[in-house]
């Protein structure tokens, strides 16, 4: 099946197939590995992409579904040499270890910002409830948070 | 010239955070290489069988296969494991729990190989299976590995101190209780993945996730017959391990595979399903203890006995009994003592490495028994554990001796002093209708390295590359801790640089040195030590090379800064590059090894215990203290505040310090309240992440953390490892708060909420 | 390989599912794709309903609410309309799932999977919601009630779709409440869930109270008769600790992997008080 969609900016005519999930296109198809699996059944979030701006599971999607759609994925946050203003956050807070869940939670904060530009703890805390970190304990990555929205407001 | 700050001891960044937060990253799942093919495993659906036939005509002729294999296809001994090689890569004569590999298919892709696994027919002859630890021990029970002499005892010893039985008749109080232990999973984000290939040469190369590439390639070498010097393994940053990838997982299927693939590249990737069937867990076991104490608050006699569950093969199951056995007497001095320890095959899925590594299930019980022992003779339970609390020089009730740093009691001090300990009565009375509230505490000790018998040595190997910047060749696997980045920090404090100074290359067998693997809370303390030597030597050769140069009389007048060294006399700036001219490539790279120190005393234990590794020298030490909040109507807990009190030595790095305590006492906080791995006569009941509960954002608070920074002269500017230490007090600590809150002490873990509810509803109808 | 189908139109609809009469509707896919990942349903012609905008419309008509089927759980979260009028279904939203679920998991997805344990069951329970059935003829409505048989039985036809669903604005001085137990605080199924909606009088006494619980049987249960008992009573947790006796001793749970039945039970007694411990 021909599928059109916009990833990361970029217009893609592909021919694959339909029912296949949007992450194994993603991984397999398009070498997009930034966006990760870890347990393909929507428990985790470490697949998490923007579909038109919204956080959703690429394990949960399938290909047909990206028809004239956009997408965005961690590869595409910050198409320059400079990190996104989440991105730098992360590495500054110390919001990283292992990395795995990094680009879901990324994606996640993003759809976050774009809601709640001034989210306290307890939101962030909520909007990040559907990514798992084995690592973080998740505290460096609230403070990232936390952070980068102070930053962005600041920049408005 | 630059200003420059001083890197240890300072929050520098991870170098690993860009490539990691822009996706950029590869992990060994991210590679896809040119043409490969995907394997995957049949594996046995029971817990104890024969193998009586293996029918593959089924697939043989399927499109898109391209290979089934099975034990036949095997050329060496097909079994790896450590210390105890008795793990088949593919099952050969029996299976021994639900999950053992049988046949490898490897396919052109998941769908067809999926097809493939379903349509192969194993027939098998059940065999009577052992699910119990302590059934597994009666005499005719059936066997594991029938040629054992201990039957299914894996390990099993005594620690004798005085003589507890007697001297716990003449303690004033006693307390006794049985704990019971779950299973716990690693469930690191990133599940088993690999890629591996033979090349023109016959060099299997494998890309692994693995925590132990070293001792990988000899496993392989021995399990598969392929010669150790083809065998090359490379290990990228890890999505986690915590201990879940101390040794193979999928290498052995990978290599295998890779042996029959025509020269293709093979991909292996678990899915959740599969890596919860196939991994080793944290063993569960039940632990009994009894502990005495004279009316005086001190402690006076332990008797312990542990029973850990080690599933159909050995891993690491006699290596963490020992640990287990030697913290058994936590931070305690007493005088009297046994502990007795048995690790037991089953035919449950397999027991091995989890951070803690066999000290979170004593600590949990022993330290429950501290607050359950202040009571009777009531005494504030911090107190009671400050009374008898080791220093420097004492032996604790296991025997181990405290022969270096040893800060306990400022921990401890720590906590007492704190807002969170001191207003705890009037936290308490201020609970909300319908809540409940208690605060806990708990104390604990963690070793470092691999204990007396097998030796801990790390060989680090740094570069000064021709063009003034430095390359680390990191020994020792990166699971997500941080120890290669930290390594740059250390490189950066003994050579003047700045972190963008450095390139670093991750473990692989071809280019780093043979460092150990990256555990026992150990992978800073030993590389680094290691590192920190190699990269003063090289510094003494270029202050050395400058001066054979002429450009200056005595290498004290030098100072090395970003890429170039600076003549403080003459105010010249030489470039680094210069220098490296001047140097022949053996020069530019600087050797080290470091074989950590041991402790000797006391030989008096149990030889067997002893090889397994009891007991260590540098230990890490902590308190944590939680405030739980129980809902009455529902029996859920709340964390409401968590501390936890550190003594890891000199922190290198306030935030990669911070992330370990955070990050283990959180997945300590999942081992005490959540996570509860369930098993159904070897049937997985909890197989992927909708059941086994791992804690979200929402489901922990923000952790306080104190360090109390001893200088541990042993480590590197004085650290200690802090890997393990975070993990092992946050079931006791909220187990206490819990106990205080409710009014009695539980002692099945994890405390769901269902059984405080229960209990609560027990209670109140009494 | 399975054709995906996602007609823009229902007519396109209609045409698709005449010459696919077998196609799995999906209706935001967090169900349905882990059941086919799970092997609980074989890969099959998928009929994706997410283009067509008609069925994601969330509109106030006179006294009534009708939410179009594909109106995701964020939608609810997101619209004034939910928040101010349906609060009920507005907490239950908020507790499904997780953020990433939320933005695709539909109402009508949810209604139809017809687990005990959805989250917006209980709610559309108590609010008495009328379901709006449709094939390309014509359309019927069914209280939900009905329309759920059993766990994953529901009476949608072969050549239906839910349509809409209807809810009529609960009187004034009614006030709505959801609590669920699940294993933690998100990304959590329902141990148990309590929906109720209570409707008071002037002098505080209860007009009206409605109670539907999740995951205590195998479809959300009501109990009329015990919610009768409530009438002209005024809230205390007296009163609210008879109730949930008397529902504990109705529902009937089950032991899974999750929670004991007896724990369900001993849930369905005390989530009532929760009402109480809400508003003190």
């Amino acid at each position: 099946m021909k599928i059109a969609f916009e990833l990361n900016g970029i217009k893609q005519e592909i021919d694959y197939l339909p029912d296949r999930r949007v992450v194994d296109l993603l991984r397999e198809e398009l070498g997009y590995t930034g966006t990760k699996e870890a347990c393909g059944s929507g428990e985790c979030g470490a697949c998490t992409i923007l579909v038109d701006g919204v956080s959703k599971l690429s394990c949960l999607m399938l290909a047909a579904q990206l028809q004239g759609r956009s997408i965005t994925t961690i590869e595409g946050m910050s198409p320059g040499k400079k990190l996104h203003p989440i991105q730098q956050a992360f590495v500054d807070k110390g919001a990283v270890q292992c990395g795995f869940c990094s680009p879901g939670m990324l994606m996640a904060t993003v759809d976050l910002l774009q809601r709640n530009p001034a989210p306290d703890r307890q939101q962030i805390r909520a909007a990040l409830s559907g990514n798992l970190c084995r690592c973080t304990g998740y505290q460096k990555i609230i403070d990232a948070v936390e952070s980068a929205a102070a930053e962005m407001r600041d920049k408005l | 010239m630059t200003t420059y700050a001083s890197p240890i001891g300072s929050s520098l960044k991870r170098v690993d955070g860009p490539g990691k937060i822009s996706g950029l990253e590869k992990y060994a799942a991210d590679y896809y290489p040119d043409n490969f093919l995907w394997a995957g495993a049949k594996r046995s659906d029971h817990p104890h069988a024969l193998i009586k036939e293996i029918d593959i005509s089924p697939v043989r002729n399927l499109p898109g296969i391209f290979a089934v294999l099975t034990h036949e296809d095997i050329k060496g001994a097909n079994r790896v494991g450590v210390p105890e090689m008795d793990q088949p890569v593919l099952a050969d004569r029996k299976v021994r729990y639900k999950g053992d590999p049988v046949v490898l298919v490897l396919a052109e892709n998941k769908t067809v190989l999926q097809e493939a696994i379903d349509k192969i027919v194993i027939k098998y002859e059940p065999l009577p299976a052992v699910f119990d630890p302590e059934a597994a021990l009666a005499e005719n029970a059936p066997l594991l590995h029938e040629n054992r002499n201990d039957k299914n005892l894996l390990l099993g010893g005594r620690v004798v101190r005085g003589n507890s039985i007697a001297a716990m008749s003449e303690c004033d109080a006693v307390a006794e209780a049985d704990f019971q232990l779950p299973w716990q999973e690693h469930a690191y984000l990133e599940t088993e993945a690999g890629v591996a290939r033979v090349d023109e040469e016959g060099i299997l190369a494998i890309i692994a996730s693995t925590q132990t590439p070293w001792r990988d390639r000899n496993e392989l070498a021995y399990a598969l017959g392929w010669p150790l010097d083809k065998i090359r393994v490379i290990a990228p940053y890890l999505g986690g391990g915590f201990g879940g990838k101390d040794g193979i997982t999928v290498q052995g299927l990978l290599g295998l595979a890779a042996l029959h693939s025509g020269g293709r590249p093979v991909k292996m990737w678990n899915s959740r399903e599969e890596s919860f069937l196939s991994s080793t867990k944290r063993h569960p076991g039940r632990v009994h203890y009894e502990l005495g104490c004279k009316k005086d608050g001190t402690l006076y006699a332990m008797n312990c006995r542990i029973v850990l569950d080690t599933g159909a093969y050995a891993s690491l199951g006699g290596p963490v009994l020992a640990l287990a056995m030697e913290h058994a007497a936590g931070v305690y001095r007493i005088p009297h003592a046994l502990i007795e320890g048995f690790s037991v095959y089953t035919n449950n899925p397999v027991g091995g490495a989890f951070r803690g590594f066999g000290a979170p299930q004593v600590l949990a019980g022993l330290e429950q028994m501290m607050d359950i022992l202040a009571d009777k003779i009531a005494w504030d339970p911090l107190a009671f554990r400050l009374k008898n609390a080791v220093m420097r020089g004492d032996e604790t009730g296991a025997g181990v001796w405290m022969s270096n740093s040893t800060a306990i009691i400022p921990c401890l001090e720590k906590l007492q002093e704190h807002p969170l300990w001191t207003s705890r009565q009037a936290w308490v009375s201020q609970a909300p209708p319908f809540k409940l509230r208690g605060v806990g505490i708990a104390a604990g000790l963690q070793g470092t390295g691999y204990g007396p018998m097998v030796a801990d040595i790390a060989n680090a190997k740094i570069e000064l590359l021709p063009d003034g910047r430095f390359r680390i060749y990191s020994g020792v696997a990166d699971m997500g801790q941080g120890n290669n980045p930290t390594n740059v920090q250390i490189a950066a404090e003994v050579l003047g640089q700045t972190a963008d100074c450095f390139e670093l290359i991750q473990p692989d067998t071809l280019q780093t040195l043979p460092s150990g693997s990256s555990a026992a809370s150990r992978t800073t303390y030993s590389y680094g030590n290691a590192l920190k030597a190699a990269a003063l030597q090289l510094k003494e050769r270029i202050l050395t090379r400058a001066c054979n140069m002429g450009m200056g009389l005595y290498a004290e007048d030098f100072l090395l800064s970003s890429g170039r060294l600076n003549h403080l006399p003459s105010g010249r700036e030489i470039p680094l590059g210069l220098v490296a001219a001047s140097m022949r490539p053996e020069e530019r790279v600087s050797i080290y090894s470091y074989t950590a120190p041991v402790n000797r005393y006391p030989d008096k234990i149990n030889p067997d215990i002893r090889a397994a590794g009891f007991p260590h020298r540098v230990f890490a030490f902590a308190c944590h203290l939680a405030r739980v909040q129980i809902d009455e109507l529902t029996g859920e807990v709340e964390i409401s505040d968590y501390l936890a009190a550190t003594d890891a030595g000199k922190v290198l790095n306030p935030q990669l310090y911070e992330q370990q305590v955070q990050g283990g006492a959180v997945q300590g906080m999942g081992y005490a309240l959540w996570e509860d791995f369930k098993l159904d006569r070897g049937e997985l009941m909890t197989r992927n992440l909708a059941t086994y509960i791992l804690p979200t954002s929402m489901d922990v608070p923000d952790i306080l953390s104190i360090a109390v920074e001893s200088v541990e002269e042993s480590g590197p500017f004085g650290m200690k490892g802090i890997g393990e230490i975070v993990i092992n007090l946050a079931l006791p600590a909220i187990a206490n708060g819990i106990a205080r809150a409710v009014g009695q002490h539980i002692f099945k873990s994890p405390l769901t909420a269902e059984q405080l509810l229960l209990i609560l509803e027990k209670r109140a109808a009494e | 390989m399975s054709q995906v189908f996602l007609p823009h139109t229902l007519e396109e609809l209609w045409t698709i599912k005449q010459e696919n009469p077998a196609a799995l509707i999906m209706a935001g896919g967090t169900d349905l794709l882990v059941k086919i990942r799970d092997r609980k349903l074989p890969p099959a012609v998928i009929l994706a309903l997410e283009n067509i905008a008609e069925l994601r419309q969330i509109e106030r008509q006179d006294g009534e609410i009708c939410i179009g089927s594909m109106v995701t759980h964020q939608q609810l979260l997101d619209s004034p309309i939910i928040q101010t009028q349906l609060p009920v279904l507005h907490q239950a939203v908020a507790v499904l799932g997780s953020p990433p679920i939320r933005h695709m998991g539909t109402i009508g997805g949810n209604i139809c999977t017809a687990s005990p344990a959805g989250d917006t069951l209980p709610p559309l329970y108590v609010l008495n919601a009328g379901l709006e059935l449709k094939n390309a003829a014509t359309s019927r409505l069914l209280p939900i009630q009905d329309f759920i048989q059993g766990p994953g039985q529901t009476l949608l036809g072969s050549n239906e779709i839910l349509y809409k669903i209807r809810i009529s604005i609960p009187a004034p001085h009614s006030q709505g409440f959801y609590f669920k137990v699940g294993q933690r605080k998100a990304l959590a199924i329902a141990i148990c869930s309590m929906a109720s909606l209570l409707q008071f009088a002037e002098d505080k006494r209860i007009l009206e109270g409605r109670f539907a619980w999740g995951s205590t049987g195998p479809t959300v249960m009501r109990f009329p008769e015990v919610e009768n008992t409530l009438i002209g009573e005024k809230l205390s947790p007296i009163i609210l600790g008879r109730l949930g006796q008397s529902m504990a001793a109705l529902v009937s749970p089950i032991s899974d992997v999750r929670a004991s039945a007896e724990y369900r039970r001993l849930l369905a007694s005390k989530l009532p008080l929760k009402i109480w411990q809400s508003l003190i």
